[in-house]
């Protein structure tokens, strides 16, 4: 119970914050005040990408330990990058919480701490948009496309980026 | 006679191996394998179940929306209560929404995303559908000169205010975005053109 309170004050204050000085090309909240636990994003493509132009909803679920544990981030668009598994859901380093990784091919500094934030979440896949991490792929094919047929990768992000608009 | 007394336990396991092989080889195909696949055809999701529930949970995807009806035999209520409760799971890759066109009673001008049953990858509506911005689409985007000078979205003490600002706040981006790429597009066919 408590530490649901500690998380919910929390996120209530992430989301102010986020609100009265939102990043460049970041919206962010609550679906629902009724439960700061499950939030909506919508995130800018970054310019000079593939993905710009683009706009990417993504979900966000906190646990009920938070900030100790970090959330669970999954686009609920299509896209195609290779650290996003097919289901949306989003592999990057700042989501996985310190020595919860066996392969070491992260950093302890990149990785999910109490002092680490929503508005530092987004930023990071933003700019994982631009330069996809190639060491461990989620979607593998889009992995390969990447790094082999660059073009038709590329493609198939504008492609999304443009349905996604209803275009 | 020693070899006789060593054969007959051979040859009652030997019976027994085949009656139980025997028995394996037939009841799977008659019993089971039938018995779920009807049940599966029977009590499949509903697209208007689906439809019910994604209604009420505009956020969730179709497709795990169905997984779980398919799994609860097509009960709505254990559904949403699932879904208040500890969330859905993600469906499985194979996993296909029943073939439907979903054309979306509110937005007309915009083409719903289409279900593909040969791609893989599951498929979302696009934002305008999503945001229910079909109507606000074509109106005119009031002056958006002012996108970076100050108009700095203030925090509410009103829960309702909050939450009315910040639905709008994405519908500006979402609209905004759209009419960009609208721009970009128009140019591009141009650019080919000439």
């Amino acid at each position: 119970m408590s530490s649901s309170a500690v998380a919910s004050k929390r996120l209530f204050h992430e989301y102010r914050t986020l609100t009265n000085d939102p990043p460049e090309g970041i919206t962010a909240g609550p679906v629902n005040e009724d439960d700061l636990f499950l939030w909506e994003a919508l995130i800018q493509g970054p310019e000079g990408t593939p993905f710009e132009g683009g706009l990417f909803p993504a979900e966000l679920k906190f646990p009920k330990d938070y900030p100790l544990a970090p959330p669970k981030m999954k686009f609920t668009c299509d896209i195609w990058h290779p650290n996003v598994y097919p289901s949306g859901d989003v592999c990057i380093s700042i989501l996985h919480p310190p020595g919860d990784d066996p392969n070491h091919y992260e950093h302890a500094s990149e990785r999910w701490s109490p002092i680490q934030s929503v508005e530092k979440i987004l930023i990071s896949v933003m700019s994982m948009l631009a330069e996809p991490n190639d060491e461990s792929p989620a979607n593998v094919d889009a992995a390969r496309m990447w790094r082999e047929r660059r073009s038709e990768y590329e493609k198939i992000v504008r492609e999304n980026v443009r349905k996604g608009l209803g275009l | 006679m020693p070899e006789q007394s060593l054969n007959i336990p051979q040859l009652l396991a030997v019976l027994l191996i085949t009656f139980f092989a025997i028995r394996w080889y037939i009841s799977p195909s008659t019993t089971t394998h039938s018995s779920n696949s009807s049940a599966r055809q029977r009590r499949g999701p509903r697209p208007e179940q689906i439809e019910q529930i994604a209604q009420m949970f505009p956020q969730l995807d179709r497709r795990s929306i169905g997984w779980d009806l398919a799994r609860n035999g097509g009960n709505v209520g254990a559904t949403t209560e699932r879904i208040l409760g500890r969330g859905l799971d993600v469906p499985p890759l194979n996993f296909q929404l029943p073939a439907v066109s979903t054309a979306s009673p509110s937005t007309s001008s915009t083409p719903s995303s289409r279900h593909n049953p040969a791609a893989s990858q599951p498929k979302h509506p696009d934002l305008i559908t999503r945001y229910n911005l079909g109507s606000k689409v074509n109106a005119p985007v009031e002056e958006k000169e002012d996108i970076s000078a100050g108009k700095k979205p203030a925090w509410s003490g009103d829960k309702a205010k909050r939450q009315a600002e910040l639905q709008k706040r994405k519908e500006e981006m979402i609209l905004k975005a759209r009419q960009k790429m609208l721009e970009r597009v128009e140019k591009e066919r141009k650019g080919e053109g000439s």
